[in-house]
């Protein structure tokens, strides 16, 4: 794995407009994903995760909008480029797979027209036939027959669907593939070939792939780095290995306690205090002090910046900054 | 769809069986398995399809069934369907040249022909009147001829015509039904029509009030009926489609503007709205479908524009952005092709009530020229006349019924089979 880094995401701000204010669905997280990886974004419901995933396209509009943030991509920054620019680097360069595989496919379009209109959109110099021996080559690489290009969506499986919208991202040889929650609606049969499936993409195609998930299961079959949210802010950043076998934050430990796992006995499955907290008035200094188990009084009062712990881990958390390591004192 | 299922309990499904045998088929077992597969009522739909085909061709093609032209004054006035008349009919022996009244006309001053009548019957007085006719307009032509017979009045039936068999007189004038009777026991004449060239009766549907045929009124009347309804529901249908789309997808102020001029559109009054435009415009074809289509507009804005705002949250549309796709493209691509299926049932239904607002404009007079055939001022006319002559205003108001029916089942029944969430019932 390279260490060169593909997209360099720097304080990042996405707001939403809402009649009780503006609230930060994501708020000032950086984060370097690196060439060739799959970097997983774990985070519970609401922490921002998939807001964050669509901001790496600039893909919001209605009341959302990325408010401040630099977005490095392979040397340029996104935010700097023109909206009407942005279309052809969707699809082209960077790929997204959503939640739901049942409706992320237009119903009344074939298969092969989602694959075609993608490759006529960015490349439309690329004869019909020419566009049509890719779009099939794609599909039987994904595992899926070449005549059943012809099908619409509605013919097609839930596994299959996902694959498909793979292929889209894979079409035009996308540098990142962001994967919101790809498995959330599988079965765990099919969630494991379609893991299976991205990891050998990864490798044959050098694909690096952004997978959000809320699932610590998913990342922990697939992913080379793991990014931990906690409302709207970066809570932790780490390779795979660093992150489950020493977390350094309050919040992913508690995270990787409340994993089920069929050694407990009955009862003993951890579950974390507390609520997430609103975003709307997020508490102050270290957002997840009133959750913690290790709150100081510092914690209240000023956030921790996020900065490395470790080898290539990174932590915001008052336990591993200056005075705070030493004044650690356990409620 | 329960017994189908039944065999294949133990086999791993393959996606439903309907669904497999769903793609085997073509579109016109599709129509008739709807009942099995949808649970709409196939036969709604086959019947209305075929009247509404049937409409169709009648409007296209009215002189291949219309038996008299729709302005022709054929017939005595108030023949009820089917009723036969007393006519003044023209007998001549077999081999006379004369084939009507005029052909009996000489040069001025040669001998003028002897025609026999029945003594005591109208036939004389009808063969006076038309002569007078006829010679008024002979008159004034060139060729110089004149119609002024000589009248024989016999006392019998068989007197009249013996006198045309023994060569007395050319012609003679005898009624419709007399004749009939006798008509066997004299081979060597022959029938040369009504004096004054009407129909003794056999009119299917009755005639009106001054003479017309009701029944090819009735027939080319489906042409003007569908004329409006269709370019009407086109013309509304070509404005609404597009302003619902970009109004839902571009939302905002334009969006906003555009729906308080649509529903204000929508809270008049349809038929009071359609009198005020053609009050403003006057009377014709034209006018009378563009206040329809006016009236009309709001229906196409509202759907598609409802159809847009929730197709536009689909994820799909969303995945499109995600792909590269521009707005254009989107707008065409994704939501276009998921919004038109609502708009092709509404437009069925839409024809339907179009062609029921167009007769209730001809009804009050604010249509068309009364000169046209039309099933609203055919109604209106009827009207008048309903206690005595019931057929007037019953056949085009049935017309009108069938025609609505027929194309609003139509609209129902298809909305019914291809909505897929309304299978399964």
């Amino acid at each position: 794995m390279s260490d060169d880094i593909l997209y360099s995401i720097r304080n990042l701000t996405v707001e939403y407009k809402t009649r009780a204010g503006a609230v930060r669905a994501v708020d000032d997280v950086s984060l370097d994903i690196h060439r060739g990886e799959i970097l997983g974004l774990v985070g519970e419901s609401g922490c921002g995760k998939s807001t964050f995933g669509k901001a790496l396209m600039r893909l919001h509009d209605g009341p959302a909008s990325i408010t401040g943030g630099e977005l490095w991509f392979d040397g340029r920054d996104l935010m700097k480029l023109p909206m009407t620019d942005m279309p052809d680097i969707r699809g082209a360069e960077i790929g997204m797979v959503f939640q739901d595989p049942m409706t992320s496919l237009n119903p009344v379009q074939r298969i092969l027209d989602h694959l075609t209109e993608t490759i006529h959109t960015h490349e439309p110099e690329t004869s019909d036939a020419d566009a049509r021996k890719r779009a099939e080559d794609l599909v039987e690489r994904l595992g899926i027959r070449r005549e059943r290009v012809k099908e619409y969506p509605h013919q097609m499986s839930g596994g299959m669907r996902q694959r498909v919208m793979i292929s889209l991202a894979l079409a035009l040889r996308a540098k990142l593939v962001i994967a919101d929650e790809p498995t959330t609606s599988l079965d765990v049969i099919v969630e494991a070939k379609f893991l299976d499936l991205l990891k050998e993409l990864q490798k044959e195609f050098g694909l690096t792939i952004l997978l959000i998930t809320h699932n610590i299961g998913v990342v922990a079959e697939v992913a080379d780095r793991v990014a931990v949210m906690y409302a709207a802010k970066m809570a932790e950043v780490g390779t795979a290995q660093e992150v489950f076998a020493a977390p350094k934050h309050p919040y992913t430990q508690g995270l990787l306690k409340s994993v089920p796992n069929i050694k407990l006995g009955e009862g003993e499955l951890y579950k974390m205090g507390g609520e997430p907290p609103s975003l709307l008035h997020p508490p102050t200094g270290c957002r997840f002090h009133p959750r913690c188990p290790f709150a100081m009084d510092i914690c209240a009062e000023k956030a921790p910046e996020f900065k490395p712990v470790a080898n290539d881990q990174l932590a915001s958390c008052w336990l591993y900054q200056k005075d705070g390591v030493q004044q650690a004192a356990v409620k | 769809m329960s017994n189908i299922d039944e065999k294949n309990v133990n086999t791993p499904p393959e996606g439903t069986t309907w669904e497999v045998e769903l793609k085997q088929v073509g579109f016109v077992r599709r129509l008739l398995m709807a009942r099995r597969w949808y649970g709409a009522d196939w036969w709604f739909v086959a019947i209305s399809a075929v009247m509404v085909v049937g409409f169709i061709i009648v409007a296209i093609f009215p002189q291949w069934f219309a038996p008299y032209s729709p302005d022709a004054l054929v017939g005595p006035r108030f023949i009820a369907p089917n009723a036969t008349v007393e006519l003044s009919i023209l007998v001549v022996p077999v081999d006379s040249p004369v084939n009507k009244l005029q052909d009996l006309a000489v040069p001025e001053g040669g001998d003028r022909p002897a025609v026999a009548v029945e003594q005591g019957l109208p036939t004389s007085g009808d063969l006076n009147d038309e002569s007078q006719k006829i010679d008024q307009t002979l008159k004034n032509q060139p060729e110089g001829l004149r119609l002024r017979p000589v009248i024989d009045r016999y006392t019998s039936l068989d007197e009249t015509l013996q006198a045309v068999v023994d060569g007395t007189d050319k012609a003679a004038i005898v009624q419709t039904t007399d004749l009939d009777v006798v008509k066997e026991n004299y081979p060597t004449l022959r029938e040369a029509g009504s004096i004054t060239g009407e129909q003794a009766g056999g009119y299917l549907m009755g005639t009106n009030d001054i003479g017309q045929d009701v029944w090819s009124r009735l027939l080319w009347g489906t042409r003007v009926a569908l004329i409006i309804g269709f370019s009407s529901s086109i013309i509304s249908l070509l404005l609404g489609v597009p302003l619902g789309l970009v109004a839902g997808f571009v939302g905002g102020a334009f969006d906003r503007l555009l729906s308080l001029l649509m529903d204000s559109l929508y809270a008049f009054p349809g038929l009071i709205l359609a009198i005020a435009i053609t009050a403003v415009l006057g009377p014709s074809m034209l006018n009378i479908i563009i206040a329809i289509a006016v009236l009309y507009i709001p229906t196409y804005y509202r759907i598609v524009r409802g159809q847009t705002l929730s197709v536009k949250e689909e994820v799909y549309v969303e995945a499109a952005k995600s792909i590269g796709a521009r707005r254009l493209e989107i707008l065409s691509r994704y939501i276009f092709p998921n919004v038109i299926p609502s708009v092709a049932i509404i437009f069925s239904v839409n024809v339907a009530d179009a062609i029921l607002t167009g007769a209730g404009l001809s009804f009050l007079g604010l249509g068309l020229p009364p000169t046209i055939a039309d099933w609203g001022i055919d109604l209106a006319r009827g009207q008048r006349f309903i206690q005595t002559a019931w057929w007037m205003i019953t056949f085009p108001g049935l017309a009108i019924l069938l025609v609505v029916l027929s194309f609003t089942l139509m609209g129902e029944g298809l909305a019914e089979i291809f909505n897929p969430k309304l299978r399964d019932r």
